[in-house]
Formats: C-alpha cells, sequence, structure tokens
C-alpha cells in the first residue's frame, strides 16, 4: 500500500501559524498513533496524549522520537474525565475528535 | 460532547486556548495528478451519519460559545490530502480502512482509472479533504 498523508505537511504548517507551541503545556484529545502529536511536541514544555484506542496508543508509545520521550506521555483515557488537576494546561486540541 | 468540552475547559488555564482540528464530512474531490498538473475524477459522498456528527460538532461549539467557556478567535480552513500511487489501492484502502465512512462509487473509481491509465507515467491518485480549523479562547 502506497498511501500517503499529507506530504505537503499542510496541517503541521497551518498548526503552527494559528498556535505558539514553544514551552507551552499541551493536551491532545484523540491523539490516536502520535500522527499530529510529532508535528508540535518538541517546542512544548509537556505534551499529553488522550485516547481510548489502547492499541493505537502502543503505536504512539513505540513510534515517540527519542527526543520527545522526556516530556510527551500517552494515556488510554477519553475525555469525558481528564485526570488532571484544574488549569493545568496552556493549549488542548481537538485532533479529529469532537 | 458538552461534557468533554467542560473538562478541557476545566484542564485549561485562564485564557487558554482551545484548538478544533477536524475533517468536514463533505464531498471530498478525487484527482489524478502528475508532474504535468491535476485532474478531477469525481468526488467520494459522505454518509449522512457522518454529516449528522459534524453538525452535533457544530451544536457542542454554539453551546459551550453561548454559556460563556469560550470566545472564538480564528477560523480557517484548509486542504488535507491522502495520496496513492494507483486508483486500485485508493480503493482498497477505502473500502477496509475506511469502511462505513466515506463511498467510492464504481461510476468515480473508474473514470479515476481511465484518468490515470492516460495521464503521465509519474500520474498518482489523490483525495482533498476539507480541514476545519478553529481557535478557541478560554473565558
Amino acid at each position: 500500500m502506497s498511501l500517503q498523508r499529507d506530504p505537503e505537511n499542510l496541517e503541521g504548517k497551518t498548526l503552527q501559524r494559528f498556535v505558539d507551541f514553544k514551552d507551552k503545556r499541551i493536551l491532545e484529545v484523540g491523539c490516536g498513533e502520535g500522527r499530529l502529536t510529532w508535528k508540535y511536541a518538541a517546542a512544548s514544555s509537556l505534551t499529553v496524549g488522550f485516547d481510548p484506542d489502547h492499541s493505537a496508543l502502543r503505536v504512539a508509545r513505540a513510534d515517540c522520537p527519542p527526543d520527545l520521550r522526556g516530556h510527551t506521555h500517552f494515556s488510554g483515557a477519553g475525555a469525558q474525565h481528564i485526570p488532571f488537576a484544574k488549569e493545568t494546561f496552556d493549549i488542548a486540541i481537538l485532533a479529529w475528535s469532537l | 460532547m458538552v461534557h468533554a468540552l467542560s473538562e478541557i475547559q476545566r484542564v485549561l488555564k485562564p485564557l487558554g486556548t482551545l484548538l478544533d482540528l477536524r475533517a468536514m464530512e463533505d464531498t471530498w474531490p478525487v484527482e489524478v495528478v502528475s508532474s504535468t498538473g491535476w485532474q478531477p475524477s469525481g468526488r467520494l459522498e459522505a454518509l449522512p451519519e457522518m454529516m449528522a456528527d459534524d453538525e452535533a460538532a457544530d451544536q457542542a461549539m454554539r453551546e459551550v460559545e453561548s454559556a460563556g467557556w469560550f470566545i472564538k478567535k480564528r477560523v480557517e480552513e484548509f486542504p488535507y490530502f491522502y495520496y496513492w500511487d494507483t486508483p486500485s489501492e485508493m480503493k482498497e484502502f477505502t473500502e477496509t480502512d475506511w469502511e462505513g465512512l466515506e463511498k467510492f462509487s464504481e461510476e468515480v473509481y473508474r473514470k479515476t482509472a481511465s484518468l490515470w491509465a492516460s495521464a503521465n507515467a509519474d500520474a498518482r491518485v489523490r483525495m482533498r479533504v476539507r480541514m476545519h480549523i478553529a481557535r478557541w479562547e478560554k473565558a
């Protein structure tokens, strides 16, 4: 299968134009296999990806680039209950998930 | 959806940012593209239930805006392309990975295959998805 998704990286470029991720604490809801996560997480101080699909999260953890591992984490949960204290994150991303 | 948005509102800092990024479930153009340009060959048809999901998402955002939880700051659309080397690979993908999502009709497949067969050797097929991105600020 020769599928290529967004080889022009229009999604990543648009995301970067919309928000400054530098040193921000970011929550991504519906992170799946981390396809979008890798496009911004390097600039963040903390990235937490949520997804109820545990098999997708296994892929995300396995594919996580070494330079992101210290501040990028994945959790098997949905957005109905986010196990963090109030006012924890600077940015929340609904990644193809609303 | 509104409950999930209330959770997100809770964990965001004051004036925090919510980004809503999603594909709009309408008809998605199919194109044959090569080094000399591209030609449209038809559209994938969205299923009614997918269109309803879009409307539900929009409605949820309207509700939280009315409730004063978030303020809309910026909205844009942009294209997101899926590329395949051949029409048959595209067809196989939509029938397996997208089972129950967008429909690739036989008529569009035949036209895509015909255009692809007569195009340059570097021709590929692609689908143009209309993406929505909105930036909201926590009120």
